[in-house]
């Protein structure tokens, strides 16, 4: 992406070499974030073919039902881990720790490599699993029977599983060295009081990563073994029960939704603050929010199996639990208000998408809390309701980091200054077209209509329509992206060490744009900040 | 959960009851006369409700929903507001506060009380959902691949199968992909347990005008109840990924009087009986 | 917060001191966080038989008990009925239903019902029995004495055989607050194919020896009139 010479002192190694056997964090950044825009097409390839399928009732060119479910199958597994997680923690956490902590480069240079490429690797077998023996239709849930080799023989679903197993294995490695990074080799003077929200955010990320991928790989071996050699762990024949795989997929699924939404909520923090020119309003507040969401994530994973009949004390218990997420989630939403609240804003790209985050989340959330109630889930679940609500809260959400982030950071990582206006365009086109797109799923999931349908009864045709209009806006807002990429490297408009002015005070904006091959060779120290 | 709550649902049902029916209004002439729950073309809330589960289901979302929408357009003004009053023209010095403990404790505070008050309608749901006071009669439902299967172990045990009717045999009035060739029929205001389970992969029975939707998992019997107070017919869909013909296996409940309920059964009985004899000599053949 | 690059006034030497302290220490955290990825393997793995065992100690998910002691002396007043279910999945060509619909009892007292199972296939097949109750919840209060499916049934082809369950509900039932407005229970039995079907290999070599043997016999006898 950014090949463009710079006459440094430094020696980087160039042609393919210097991609390949990159140890260099900013190149493993970026090549994260290029897969993640690759991954970006073909999953979104995957959204609009379903919705220009689901555009009217009947079948409209997906003459084979199967070939619908692998398409919802692939689209959320390429979006969740192929998408997010490698934008949002190996992109912009590669690129951006750290700069933001002062230090030459990660803990682990190779193992960093070494991620990048398990990803690349799994991404590839992803693909080849959606299309050798029919591909794997379970949807990304992957729940057993329908997931066994009864129902699923070939070699699909063990493609599937096989790719999840690299994935997994890249993200621990990462989070590994993202957690040995942060807390071994912070700047002199930068206290964990005093670390950037978006480091927390990454610290935090990826201790959930480290305890909920290991659950998440022990569950798929146990699946593997099951569907190959005769094992039972989930096969009732044998002893074993399905719902034991449920239990483990959500102990890891739910930590999942807070790993792609927390480095959201850090991003969010750095520009809220910095095009505030204000400090991020109650800190500490903000951090241990996010805490405590990391922490109260991983005991309320049966909120999503309402309807599988469990005891009324259980769902009682995962009730109230989900409920208690509700409010960190509402400090956070309010010190980003009262961030803004007094500030002088310039409402530049980066700062209208983390606008647009707050909406969504905020929309997204307190349908939330109406799913975290046991009772009423029972009209929803597994409804256009539940899509439109995860949708919102974590899909699209993550989506405007990843552009709010992208928008406040590619000046620094190409040192090219993007087009505003075509940034700004690019927002309101994508914020009409998602809302558009999943608004009406709301309603159409009220009035009963269920998810990974390929057809569904005439009545649902009016939101549908809507919906298949909102994915084409979308679709040209991704598009847009693109052409702002474009634009952006071509340009001429030099982007300043510091593009964001007085409000942007941390230390990526110290170096100069583009960020040199080596930074903070020297390392920073922190003035202490003065008694209040 | 009604004091604290009476006058904003009552304010709501009649809010919320009003567009449904007037789209219903304008859309009578396609329908049928008898009272049927089902979809309806731009509907943007739940079908009518037929079980006393789901109207306390409407009830307890209603409470929800109000505060909800209050909350979204709360961050909505605020957001409007810093747009206008706090924008770098408007707005040139920026503030230096970070803290204000008391709005942080508000914060903190307000949402709790607010998660309280749904707590306590939530739970009152949740354990009204779970016991049947007195099942007069049983309905045993079974997940196929990509079927229903009926049985009444209280009323002669007999059994059937219910299937889709394809796109190519609907009949002008008919709702596509939601009729089958077998209803489930039962009888009105009559206390119904449910037993739940699947033959090959999860499926869910799923009913939206009675509050239900419960998962079928071959290996283990799942059990729920209703009670249908207004006779008609009712449809619902397959709500768990199960393959290739997920969307095709819809679920029709008609709940007739109990005097037709029973003349209903004799009939069945003696069609169905006959018929699962007919089903076992064809499997006996295929098995040849 | 006030964030200023300064110049380093550290000597090269310490440096190069510092640096290696990191790395050492940077080894350590990633052991330490290592272990801990291990052990949350290990956890997803010993979730299997910890589930197990949870559900068997509070009959979570309609889980049944067997009983070791029998529930001597105790019976409650009011009785409770027992519905027999049966089911047969899909890839198993059998017929399985019980042959009495539900059978009315006290809590304590012990009763015994039949099930009936038919292979219609043409082949001998080994089936094994799981099963449940519902509501789950009185899962921890019914227990089986004895039970067909304890252990692996064979069915030859055609073959019909009537399997015993012996059970009790446990009498303080009627004591649970959750329980005791529970008025019937569903016991049910799902009948699959057993996964390890070597018993049906033995079966049908000795059944071909026995076959042997007859048609040996036969032309003896056929023979002998001669």
């Amino acid at each position: 992406m950014s090949n463009i010479t710079h006459d440094h002192h430094d020696h980087r190694p160039s042609g393919w070499k210097r991609w390949a056997y990159s140890t260099n964090h900013k190149d493993i950044g970026t090549m994260y974030l290029v897969l993640s825009m690759f991954a970006a097409i073909i999953g979104g390839a995957a959204s609009m073919l379903m919705r220009a399928e689901l555009h009217e009732p009947g079948i409209q060119f997906i003459t084979d039902p199967q070939f619908y479910n692998v398409l919802v199958t692939a689209h959320g597994f390429i979006m969740v881990f192929f998408v997010v997680m490698p934008a949002l923690i190996g992109g912009f956490g590669n690129w951006f720790i750290p700069l933001m902590i002062g230090t030459p480069d990660m803990a682990f240079p190779r193992m960093n490599n070494v991620s990048f490429w398990l990803v690349a690797a799994a991404l590839i077998l992803l693909v080849i699993a959606g299309f050798i023996d029919g591909g794997a239709g379970t949807g990304w849930t992957v729940y057993p029977p329908l997931s066994s080799a009864d129902y699923h023989p070939g070699m699909a679903v063990d493609f599937g599983i096989l790719a999840l197993h690299l994935a997994g294995a890249s993200s621990i490695l990462g989070a590994i060295n993202f957690i040995t990074t942060i807390i071994n080799m912070r700047a002199p003077g930068m206290t964990f009081h005093r670390m950037p929200l978006f480091i927390w955010a990454m610290l935090l990320t990826a201790f959930l990563l480290l305890l909920a991928i290991p659950v998440l790989a022990g569950a798929l071996t146990m699946l593997l073994t099951d569907r190959n050699f005769g094992t039972a762990f989930f096969a009732p024949d044998g002893g074993g029960d399905p719902v034991l795989w449920q239990h483990l997929f959500w102990f890891f699924g739910h930590p999942e939704v807070y790993i792609m939404i927390l480095p959201a909520f850090g991003i969010i923090s750095e520009i809220v603050s910095t095009f505030s020119k204000k400090p991020i309003f109650g800190y500490l507040g903000m951090a241990y929010a996010m805490t405590s969401i990391g922490v109260v994530g991983f005991v309320v994973w049966a909120h999503h199996m309402y309807t599988m009949g469990f005891n009324v004390e259980t769902r009682a218990y995962f009730t109230l639990a989900t409920m208690v997420i509700a409010v960190p989630t509402g400090i956070k939403i309010f010190s980003w208000l009262a961030t803004m609240w007094g500030g002088s804003i310039k409402f530049d790209t980066p700062m209208l998408y983390s606008m647009g985050f707050i909406f969504l989340f905020v929309v997204g959330g307190v349908t939330g809390v109406t799913l975290a109630n046991a009772g009423v889930d029972m009209a929803f679940h597994d409804t256009y309701f539940v899509v439109a609500h995860f949708h919102y809260v974590l899909s699209i959400s993550a989506l405007f980091s990843m552009y709010a982030g992208f928008y406040y950071w590619f000046g620094k990582m190409s040192g090219k200054r993007y087009p505003e206006w075509l940034g700004r365009l690019q927002f309101w086109v994508t914020f009409v077209g998602v809302n558009l797109l999943f608004f009406p799923q709301h309603f159409a999931g009220m009035a009963g209509m269920p998810r990974r349908i390929i057809d569904y009864p005439d009545a649902y045709a009016g939101w549908n329509m809507i919906s298949s209009w909102g994915a084409y806006i979308s679709a040209v807002g991704g598009i847009l992206f693109f052409v702002v990429l474009y634009k952006t490297l071509t340009s001429n408009v030099k982007a300043e060490a510091n593009e964001w002015g007085v409000g942007a005070t941390t230390l990526e904006w110290t170096v100069d744009s583009p960020a040199p091959f080596h930074t903070h060779e020297v390392t920073p120290n922190i003035i202490p900040e003065p008694a209040e | 959960m009604k004091k604290n709550s009476d006058l904003l649902s009552k304010l709501l049902q009649k809010f919320s009851s009003m567009l449904p029916w007037s789209v219903a209004l304008i859309c009578m002439p396609l329908i049928q006369t008898s009272y049927a729950s089902e979809p309806q073309p731009w509907q943007w809330n739940f079908q009518p409700p037929a079980t006393p589960v789901m109207e306390q289901i409407i009830d307890f979302h209603n409470l929800m929903f109000f505060v909800e929408v209050g909350i979204v357009l709360l961050v909505l003004g605020l957001m409007v507001y810093i747009v206008v009053k706090f924008n770098s023209k408007a707005n040139p010095k920026p503030t230096k506060t970070t803290h204000n403990t008391t709005l942080e404790v508000l914060w903190t505070v307000i949402p709790i009380v607010i998660l309280i008050i749904f707590a306590v309608p939530s739970m009152k749901l949740l354990f009204f959902m779970e016991k049947a006071q007195n099942p007069e009669m049983t309905l045993k439902v079974t997940g196929n691949q990509w079927y229903w299967s009926y049985q009444y172990p209280d009323n002669g045990n007999f059994e059937f199968d219910s299937n889709i009717i394809p796109d190519e045999d609907i009949k002008p009035g008919q709702r596509r992909l939601l009729e089958v060739d077998n209803q489930v029929v039962l009888p009105v205001n009559t206390e119904i347990k449910v037993l739940l389970t699947a033959r090959d992969v999860m499926h869910n029975w799923a009913v939206p005008a009675f509050g239900i939707k419960i998962d079928t998992i071959p290996g283990r019997i799942n059990e729920t109840w209703m009670k249908v107070t207004k006779i008609g017919t009712y449809y619902g869909q397959c709500s768990e990924l199960c393959g290739v013909a997920h969307s095709r296996m819809p679920i029709s409940v008609k709940v007739v009087s109990k005097e037709d309920f029973k003349k209903w059964l004799k009939k069945a009985k003696s069609e169905f009986a006959s018929s699962d004899n007919n089903k076992m000599l064809k499997l006996a053949q295929l098995k040849k | 917060m006030e964030l200023k690059k300064q110049k380093s006034t550290t000597r090269v030497g310490d440096g190069v001191v510092n640096m290696r302290k990191k790395s050492s220490r940077n080894g350590l955290t990633a052991v330490v966080l290592g272990f801990l990825v291990f052990s949350m393997i290990g956890l997803a793995y010993a979730s299997e038989p910890l589930y197990r065992i949870f559900c068997q100690v509070t009959g979570y998910g309609g889980t049944t008990r067997i009983a070791v002691f029998d529930n001597k002396g105790l019976v409650a007043k009011n009785s409770i009925t027992v519905r027999f279910d049966a089911n047969v999945n899909k890839l198993l060509p059998w017929r399985f239903k019980p042959m009495q619909n539900k059978i009315t009892l006290r809590p304590g007292e012990q009763a015994i019902a039949f099930y009936e199972a038919t292979n219609v296939s043409d082949k001998p097949i080994v089936g094994t029995a799981v099963f449940n109750v519902a509501p789950f919840k009185v899962g921890e209060y019914f227990n089986k004495i004895e039970c067909f499916c304890f252990t692996e049934q064979i069915l030859l082809p055609g073959q019909t055989v009537q399997m015993p369950v012996t059970f009790f509900v446990d009498s303080s039932i009627a004591e649970d607050r959750n329980t005791k407005e529970v008025s019937t229970i569903t016991l049910s039995y799902t009948f699959y194919a057993s996964d390890d079907q070597s018993e049906v290999e033995n079966l049908s070599r000795t059944s071909l020896e026995i076959k042997k043997s007859v048609d040996n016999l036969r032309r003896t006898q056929i023979i002998q009139p001669g």
